[in-house]
C-alpha cells in the first residue's frame, strides 16, 4: 500500500473549533435572532441543536442540504434526500462547506481601501459609511458619465434576480456574467438549433453515451455524475473524447485521446456516416428537422478519413462509433457538454452535437434521454415585489452585444470583451465596476490585462464572502454572509420550490445580498425597486401566488406545487418551430447555416496545447482557501506526457517555467502517461494573489496568467484551450 | 546524612572525564525528553504512522531487557543450581539487571504516548495481549530485583527484621524471578508473532519466544562478563577469572542449542533458500557468524576464556549478535506498508544515549558508595573469598 | 434476546471517481484534526502507457476485521469489536504504546505524534461511525458517496451482492472479494477491476494474525506453573543430592570442609 496522501500543507492547521475562535463565539451567542426563529419553528431545540434544510452554494449545481447544528454551530452537512440534485448525497465541496463558513479569512466587516490597489491595505468601516460611500461614488459616476459608465457583473447565483434588478434600475446596460468563459457555445448552439438553452439528460434512458469533454467525474454535478456512473455500471457504453485521461476517461468504455480543437471533425464525420448510410431516424428527421434533405450533401466532405487527418483518430474507429451510436437509436445520447474542447470552433462542435441527437430522433421524447426541460427552467410562477419599470437604456453594451456579436444572447454576454472594452475605452470609457460573487481577476483569460483594465477604473466595489483576488484589488469590499448564514430568493428545481435559509447566525457584520442590494438601492434613490421589509418579507412575496406559508418551507426546505399536466408533443422554440440543423438565423447573420468545420490553430514546433479542465475537489477559483479541500486536493502541477518530459530531460516534480504570448508562470511538473504528447495541462483555480486567502496564497500557478483571449464571433465563447505554451526547466 | 556528610561524600566522587561526558549526555537526553513532553513525540523523533516503533523499542526496550538477563541467569546459577561459588558476581549482576530494567522503564516513559497512564496495566487487563504479559512481568520482576537489591542500599541498621524475613524467602523469590524472566524474555519475541507479514520469513517463526529466551541467557552471561571486566578496570579490582571462565564455557552450549533450533526451523519451514537469495539475509548471516558461530568457536578455547581480553572479545561478539538480532526482528528485517523510511533522529539518539549514560553513572555511583563487590582482590587467580551470604550478600 | 447483525461496507472500485467526498465527510463527522485523516487515498493512480491506460485508487481505512489484531494486541483492551461490526476505541484506557499500529496487518491506526503530554495524544482510526450506527444511520462516507461506490448493510448481504456483481459482469472484476478471507475476514469488502495490490491493498493471509499470540497467552499460566515446579524440583533435587553426597557412608569419613556446609547453611538462613 502506498499512502499517497494529497498535499497536506506543513502549516499547522488549527482544529475547527480553535480556528474559528472569534467567529465561533459569535455563532454560539444566545439567543441569536435567527436561531430563536428556528427554535420557534421547532427546528432547533433549546440548546441550539437540530437539523436545518437549506441549499448548498459550493457550486452551481446547488444541491439541497441538511445542516446539522449543535449549540448554534454547523457541525455537519449532508445531502437532502428530497432535492433532485443531491438525492441525499454530497460531493467533497458540499461536505466541506462548513469550512468556508468558518474560514479564518472570512471578510466580516465592510472594508475601504487605504493603500494602493493590490496592497491589501484596507480599513474597517461601518455599513453606514461603506454603503454611503459606495452610493456616493456610483451616483457621481452616473451624473458625470451616465449610468453606462458603471459595469455590473455577477456569476450565476440565487440573488441574481436582485442583482439584475439593481443594474436595471441603475440604468446600465453593462452586465457581465461568466457564461462566456463557460458555456456560451453550448447555449447559443442549442438556442439556435432547438430553441432552448440546455436540454436535460436522463441517463436511465440511455444505453450509448457520447461525452465530448464534460468531465463529469471531476466537474461534479452530484446527481448527474451519479446517474452517469450508474448507467455505466448497468452496462451502458460510454465514449469519451478528451486529450487527457481524466477520471471520466477511466470510467469510459472507450476513451478517445482526440487532438484538441478537433471534436467538431469527429462529430461531423459521425453525422456524415449516419446520414450517408441512412442509419438515422428518417421519419423523425423529415418531420422535425429543417434541412434534413440537404444534410447529406452538406456533410459530404466530412468523411471519417478526412476526420482522421484532423483528429488523429482512426477512420475505422469513427465509423464504428457512428454506427454504434445510430444503432442505439433513441437510447443514444450525445451529451450537450459545456465547453467541449474549449476552442473557438466549440460552437460548431455544439451544433454538431445538437445535430447528432436530432438525427437519431432522441430529442424531447418524454422519458427519453434528452428532454426539453432545462434544469434551470422553473415551470413555477413565483411572485415578486412590485416595482416601477426600468429606465430606458440608451447606451450600447460595452461587450459588443448585439452590435458586434449579433447572435449572443443578452443574458450571456461576452465577458472578456467587456474587460477589453474597459481597457480600450471604446466605444466609451467605463469608470466603475460592481462585482458580486465573482472573481474576474482569476477567471478572465490574461490576468495581466484584467488588472490593467481595472487600473483604468475610478471605483471598484466587491461583494463577497472572502477577500478573494478581485476583492484584493477593489476599493470597497462589502461582506456577504455565507450561504449557511443567509436567506436568498427561492430556487425552483424540477418543479419543486426550494428555500435557502440560515442555519446559523451570520458572523461579524456579514449580511445577505438581498439586504446589501436593497440598502445600496435605497441610497441610490432606487428604493422603489426594492420593496421588501426584509429577507423573509421578500420570500413571502415570492410565495404569495402559490398560497403557501414561508413557515411550511422552513420545516422541510421545499414546497412541491401540484404537478402541471405534462406537455405532449414536441415544441421547438425556433423561428420555424422545428429543429434547425440548417439555421436561417445563422445564414442571415453571415455565418454558415450548417454545422461546419472551422480549422483550429495548431501549436508551433516545440510548443504545446495548454489544456484546462476541472478538479473534483474544487469549484473553479472559489474554494482553494477551504481548509478541508486544501487538505484533500492534489498538489497543483503542470501535467506533461512522461515520455515527452523524459526527452526534454525534465524530471517529475521539478519546477518548470511555462510561457505563453501573454505571460509566464513557474510550477512543479507532473510527468504522466495520462495526457497526449502534444499537450500540457494546468489544474485551474490556483495561483491566488490575494494575501487575504492565507491558505490558498502562493499555492500553484494561475492559468489566467497564460491564457490569450480568443473569442468566438458567433457565440462569444472564450477559447480557453487555444493558448499554446512553451515549457522549460525553471 | 548531614549536610557535611553529603559534602564529604560528593567530594569523594572524583569525576573522571568519562563520567563528565556521561553526565553531559544525561543532561542533553533530559532536555530532549522535556521537548518530547512539551511538544509531542513527533517534535523530536522520526517515528511515523509507518514506523511507530523505532530506536527506543529496538534498543532501549528489547536490548535493554535482553542485556539485563544476567540477573536471573546468575540468580538461577547461585540459588537453583546451588553453585554458591558464583555469589561474588551475583550482586553486581543483580544491580546491572535492576538498573537495566529501570532504564527500560525510563525509556518507556518517553516512548509511551501516554506515560502518565503506565499504571493502567494494573487496572485494564487484556489477557489476550502479549504486551500485557510483558508489561506485568516487567513490573513484577523489577519489583523482585528491587527487593533483592534494596537491602544493599539501605544498609544493615534498622532493617534487621524485614531483612531476615526477606532472606528466608530467597529461593521462592529467585524462582519467581526466573519464571517471570523466562516469561517476559520470551514474550518480547512473542510480540512479533502477530506480524507474520511484516517480519521477514527468515526471522519469523513460531519459535521466536524460544529464540529470544536462549539468546537472552547467552547475552546475560556475556553481560556479566563485560560488566565484571569494566568494573575491574574502573574500580581497580581483580577479575574473577575462574568464575567468568566457567560462565564463558556455558555460552557455546546455549548458543549451540540456539543455532541448531534456528537453522532447523529455517530448513523445516522451507525458508532456507531465502538465506541465499535475499539481500536482507545478509543481516542474518551477520547475526549467525559474528554473534553465534564466532563466539562459539572463540569460547570453546580455554586460553580465550582465561584471559581478560579474550573474555571481553567473546562477550562483545555475543552482545553484538543479540543487539543485531533484536534490531532485525523489530526494525531492520521488517517490511512496512507505506512509503516512508525510518532513520532514528538525533533526538531519539540523545534520549537513548542519555538513558544508557545514566545507567552507567548509576552503576558507578553504587559501586563507589555501596558494598557492591564482596572482596577487593588483586589476584586474578584466587577464588572469591567466602562471604556471609544473604539475598545477594551483605 | 435479539441477535445483532454484523454490518459491512462494500466498496466497488469501478464506481469510485476519486472525488474524496468520503474523506471530507469523515473528517467533518468525526472532527478529525487537520493534520490527520481517517480515510486516505491509496492505489497506483494512472496505470499503463498512453493511450492504453487505466486508473486505480481507493479510499483506504480501517477494515474492521472480524478478528481484529488491534483488539487482541492492546495490553489495556482499548479496542473492542462490537457485534454489529465496528472496532471501537476506549480512549480512556489507551497508554499510547502503539502495539496496535504494529499488529495491524493493514497498517491502519494513526497516532497523534504532534501532541505533547498536556494535549493528551491518542490513537485515531475509522470507527465505522459507530455513533451513527447507533442512530440507525450508515457511516458518513457511505451516506455521501454520490456514485454508489460505497454501500452498507449486513455483511452477508454485502458479500452476496459483491459475488453477484462478479458473476453478472464476467471480466469486469477480479474474481474474488477482498476482505472475505483476509485476516479471517473483514467488514470492509472490496470489489476491484485491477489486482488488489494496484489498489494499495496488502496481501494478507486468511489466518487471523492474533492466533499465534493468543496461543502463546493461553499457554502462559500453565507454562509458568510448570516451569516453577520444574525449577523447584531442580533446586530441591540439587540440594538433596549434595546433602546425600555429604552424608558419611562410614564412620571414618569425616564431613567435608566446614566451608561448604557453612555455605550451604547460610545459603538458607544467612
Amino acid at each position: 500500500m502506498s499512502e499517497t496522501r494529497p498535499s497536506v500543507s506543513r502549516r499547522g492547521f488549527l482544529k475547527l473549533g480553535a480556528a474559528s475562535g472569534g467567529a465561533l463565539a459569535a455563532g454560539a451567542l444566545l439567543p441569536p435572532a435567527v436561531a430563536e426563529a428556528a427554535r420557534r419553528r421547532g427546528l432547533l431545540n433549546a440548546r441550539g441543536d437540530g437539523v436545518i434544510p437549506t441549499l448548498c452554494e459550493m457550486c452551481v449545481w446547488r444541491c439541497g442540504i441538511l445542516a446539522r447544528v449543535q449549540e448554534g454551530r454547523v457541525v455537519k452537512l449532508d445531502g437532502n434526500p428530497d432535492h433532485p440534485h443531491s438525492l441525499g448525497k454530497m460531493c467533497a465541496r458540499g461536505q466541506s462547506g462548513l469550512m468556508t463558513t468558518y474560514d479564518r479569512d472570512r471578510v466580516l466587516h465592510p472594508l475601504i481601501r487605504v493603500g494602493e490597489r493590490g496592497s491589501g491595505l484596507f480599513r474597517r468601516a461601518s455599513w453606514e459609511e461603506a454603503l454611503d460611500h459606495t452610493a456616493e461614488k456610483m451616483l457621481a459616476l452616473r451624473d458625470q458619465y451616465g449610468p453606462e459608465a458603471m459595469v455590473f457583473s455577477s456569476t450565476h447565483n440565487l440573488s441574481q434576480t436582485q442583482f439584475e434588478n439593481l443594474l436595471g434600475a441603475f440604468g446600465s446596460p453593462n452586465y457581465g456574467t461568466q457564461r462566456s468563459l463557460c458555456f456560451n457555445s453550448m447555449v447559443t448552439a442549442f438556442l439556435l438549433t432547438y430553441g432552448i438553452e440546455e436540454p436535460a439528460r436522463n441517463y436511465a434512458a440511455a444505453d450509448y453515451i457520447l461525452l465530448v469533454g464534460r468531465n463529469l467525474a471531476e466537474a461534479i454535478s452530484t446527481s448527474e455524475t451519479g446517474a452517469l456512473i450508474e448507467a455505466v455500471a448497468r452496462g451502458a457504453k460510454l465514449v469519451y473524447l478528451d486529450p487527457r485521461f481524466t477520471k471520466t476517461a477511466a470510467k469510459a468504455s472507450e476513451w478517445i485521446p482526440i487532438r484538441p480543437g478537433t471534436d467538431a471533425a469527429f462529430l461531423l464525420a459521425m453525422i456524415q456516416v449516419i446520414v450517408s448510410e441512412h442509419l438515422g431516424d428518417c421519419d423523425f428527421a423529415k418531420q422535425y428537422i429543417v434541412g434534413c434533405e440537404d444534410l447529406p450533401a452538406a456533410m459530404a466532405g466530412y468523411t471519417p478519413e478526412w476526420a482522421e487527418a484532423k483528429t488523429g483518430v482512426p477512420a475505422d474507429t469513427i465509423r464504428r462509433i457512428a454506427r454504434e451510436f445510430a444503432a442505439a437509436k433513441r437510447r443514444a445520447l450525445a451529451h450537450p457538454g459545456w465547453r467541449t474542447s474549449n476552442f473557438v470552433n466549440s460552437f460548431q462542435t455544439e451544433r454538431a452535437i445538437a445535430t447528432l441527437n436530432a438525427i437519431v430522433g432522441n430529442v424531447f421524447e418524454s422519458n427519453g434521454c434528452l428532454t426539453a426541460e432545462s434544469p434551470e427552467a422553473g415551470g413555477v410562477s413565483l411572485g415578486k415585489p412590485p416595482q416601477p419599470a426600468y429606465p430606458r437604456v440608451a447606451a450600447a453594451r460595452l461587450d459588443g452585444v448585439p452590435w458586434k456579436y449579433p447572435l449572443v444572447p443578452l443574458k450571456l454576454g461576452v465577458f472578456q470583451e467587456l474587460r477589453d472594452a474597459i481597457l480600450a475605452g471604446t466605444p466609451y470609457q467605463a469608470h466603475g465596476w460592481f462585482i458580486a460573487r465573482q472573481n474576474p481577476v482569476m477567471s478572465l483569460p490574461d490576468r495581466h490585462r484584467t488588472l490593467q483594465a481595472m487600473a483604468k477604473l475610478d471605483f471598484i466595489v466587491n461583494v463577497d464572502v472572502l477577500l478573494n483576488d478581485t476583492g484584493w484589488y477593489a476599493d470597497v469590499v462589502l461582506p456577504e454572509a455565507s450561504y449557511l448564514e443567509r436567506y436568498d430568493p427561492l430556487s425552483v428545481v424540477e418543479g419543486k420550490v426550494f428555500l435557502r435559509q440560515p442555519a446559523v447566525q451570520p458572523q461579524g457584520e456579514a449580511r445577505s445580498a438581498l439586504w446589501i442590494y436593497q440598502q445600496l438601492g435605497q441610497r441610490l434613490g432606487l428604493g422603489d425597486y426594492f420593496q421588501y421589509a426584509d429577507e423573509e418579507d421578500y420570500l413571502r412575496q415570492q410565495l404569495a401566488p402559490l398560497g403557501v406559508q414561508l413557515e411550511d418551507l422552513q420545516k422541510t426546505g421545499y414546497y412541491e406545487p401540484p404537478a402541471e399536466a405534462p406537455t405532449t408533443g414536441y415544441t421547438f422554440h425556433t423561428p420555424s418551430g422545428k429543429i434547425e440543423v440548417y439555421s436561417e438565423t445563422l445564414a442571415k447573420a453571415g455565418f454558415s447555416p450548417w454545422p461546419t468545420w472551422e480549422e483550429p490553430p495548431v501549436p508551433p514546433a516545440g510548443q504545446y496545447y495548454l489544456l484546462t479542465g476541472k478538479v473534483g475537489q474544487h469549484t473553479q477559483f472559489a474554494t482553494q482557501n477551504n481548509a478541508y479541500l486544501h487538505k484533500y486536493q492534489d498538489e497543483p502541477r503542470l501535467w506533461m506526457n512522461e515520455d515527452v518530459a523524459h526527452r526534454l530531460g525534465l524530471t517529475d516534480g521539478e519546477k518548470v517555467e511555462v510561457a505563453s504570448p501573454v505571460g509566464r508562470v513557474t510550477v512543479p511538473l507532473l510527468a504522466t502517461q495520462a495526457i497526449r504528447p502534444d499537450c500540457v495541462y494546468l489544474p485551474p483555480g490556483f495561483g491566488h494573489r490575494s494575501k487575504g486567502l492565507r491558505t490558498a496564497y502562493g499555492v500553484g500557478a494561475s492559468d489566467s496568467d497564460l491564457h490569450v483571449s480568443y473569442v468566438d464571433p458567433i457565440s462569444g465563447g472564450q477559447a480557453l484551450s487555444q493558448t499554446f505554451v512553451s515549457v522549460r526547466r525553471a | 546524612m548531614t549536610a557535611d556528610a553529603w559534602r564529604t561524600q560528593l567530594r569523594r566522587l572524583h569525576p573522571t572525564p568519562f563520567g563528565l561526558v556521561l553526565a553531559v549526555l544525561v543532561a542533553i537526553g533530559a532536555l530532549v525528553a522535556l521537548v518530547r513532553y512539551a511538544s509531542g513525540i513527533g517534535a523530536i523523533s522520526h517515528l511515523s504512522n509507518t514506523y511507530s516503533w523505532g530506536l527506543w523499542i529496538s534498543l532501549d526496550l528489547l536490548c535493554g531487557v535482553a542485556l539485563g538477563a544476567g540477573a536471573f541467569t546468575m540468580a538461577a546459577i547461585v540459588y537453583i543450581l546451588d553453585l554458591a561459588q558464583f555469589r561474588p558476581i551475583l550482586r553486581p549482576a543483580i544491580l546491572t539487571g535492576f538498573l537495566g530494567y529501570l532504564m527500560v522503564i525510563v525509556a518507556l516513559l518517553v516512548d509511551l504516548g501516554r506515560p502518565e497512564r503506565i499504571w493502567h496495566l494494573m487496572i485494564y487487563q487484556n489477557v489476550h495481549s502479549v504486551l500485557f504479559e510483558v508489561g506485568v512481568c516487567v513490573m513484577l520482576y523489577t519489583t523482585v530485583l528491587a527487593i533483592e537489591f534494596l537491602p544493599v542500599l539501605l544498609g544493615p541498621t534498622h532493617w534487621e527484621k524485614p531483612l531476615r524475613i526477606l532472606h528466608a524467602t530467597t529461593l521462592p523469590l529467585v524462582i519467581a524471578g526466573v519464571v517471570l524472566s523466562t516469561l517476559h524474555q520470551s514474550s518480547l519475541g512473542s510480540l512479533f508473532l502477530i506480524m507474520p507479514s511484516k517480519v521477514d520469513p527468515l526471522w519469523y517463526s513460531p519459535l521466536l519466544p524460544l529464540f529470544f529466551f536462549l539468546t537472552a541467557v547467552a547475552v546475560g552471561l556475556s553481560m556479566v562478563i563485560v560488566e565484571s571486566s569494566a568494573s575491574a578496570r574502573a574500580f581497580h579490582r581483580g577479575l574473577e577469572l575462574d568464575l567468568l571462565d566457567r560462565l564463558a564455557k556455558a555460552v557455546p552450549y546455549v548458543l549451540g542449542l540456539y543455532l541448531v533450533l534456528r537453522l532447523g526451523d529455517l530448513v523445516l519451514r522451507g525458508n532456507l533458500p531465502r538465506l541465499f537469495s535475499e539481500p536482507v539475509a545478509l543481516l542474518l548471516w551477520l547475526e549467525l557468524i559474528v554473534g553465534v558461530a564466532a563466539p562459539m568457536v572463540f569460547f570453546s578455547r580455554k586460553e580465550n576464556r582465561r584471559s581478560p581480553k579474550g573474555l571481553l572479545i567473546g562477550s562483545l561478539l555475543v552482545i553484538a549478535g543479540v543487539v543485531l538480532n533484536r534490531f532485525d526482528v523489530s526494525l531492520l528485517a521488517q517490511h512496512h506498508l507505506g512509503g516512508q523510511a525510518y532513520l532514528p533522529s538525533l533526538g531519539e539518539l540523545a534520549i537513548s544515549l542519555g538513558i544508557i549514560s545514566a545507567g552507567i553513572l548509576a552503576f558507578a555511583f553504587v559501586a563507589r558508595f555501596f558494598p557492591l563487590f564482596e572482596s577487593e582482590t588483586h589476584d586474578p587467580e584466587s577464588a572469591a573469598a567466602p562471604a556471609p551470604a544473604s539475598l545477594i550478600g551483605t | 434476546m435479539s441477535e445483532t447483525t454484523p454490518l459491512a461496507i462494500l466498496f466497488d472500485a469501478t464506481r469510485c471517481i476519486d472525488c474524496r467526498a468520503c474523506m471530507v465527510a469523515c473528517s467533518a463527522e468525526n472532527e478529525v484534526a487537520m493534520d490527520d485523516t481517517r480515510i486516505w487515498l491509496t492505489g497506483a493512480g494512472v496505470i499503463g502507457r498512453f493511450p492504453q491506460l487505466n486508473r486505480a485508487t481507493m479510499p483506504y481505512h480501517c477494515m474492521h476485521c472480524l478478528e481484529p489484531a488491534c483488539a487482541s494486541a492492546c495490553p489495556v483492551g482499548a479496542w473492542t469489536k462490537r457485534d454489529d461490526g465496528p472496532v471501537v476505541y476506549d480512549s480512556a484506557r489507551c497508554i499510547g504504546c502503539r502495539y496496535c499500529m504494529n499488529a495491524c496487518p493493514f497498517g491502519v491506526p494513526h497516532f497523534e505524534w504532534n501532541k505533547g503530554i498536556v494535549e493528551q495524544p491518542l490513537i485515531t482510526k475509522c470507527s465505522l461511525c459507530a455513533h451513527r450506527l447507533d442512530a440507525g444511520q450508515p457511516p458518513a462516507c457511505v451516506q455521501t458517496c454520490l456514485t454508489g461506490a460505497l454501500r452498507f448493510g449486513p455483511r452477508s448481504e454485502m458479500l452476496a451482492e459483491a459475488k453477484k456483481r462478479i458473476a453478472d459482469h464476467p471480466g469486469k472484476y477480479v474474481g474474488r472479494v477482498y476482505g472475505e478471507m483476509e485476516n479471517g475476514g473483514t467488514s470492509y469488502l472490496i470489489l476491484s477491476h485491477v489486482p488488489f495490490e494496484q489498489l494499495g491493498l496488502p496481501a494478507v493471509p486468511p489466518v487471523p494474525v492474533n492466533q499465534a499470540t493468543e496461543a502463546v497467552m493461553r499457554g502462559t499460566i500453565p507454562f509458568a506453573i510448570g516451569w516453577a515446579i520444574a525449577l523447584s524440583a531442580v533446586a530441591g533435587g540439587v540440594r538433596l543430592y549434595k546433602r546425600e553426597a555429604r552424608k558419611p557412608t562410614a564412620p571414618d569419613d569425616a564431613p567435608s570442609a566446614d566451608a561448604s556446609s557453612t555455605q550451604e547453611k547460610t545459603g538458607h538462613d544467612g
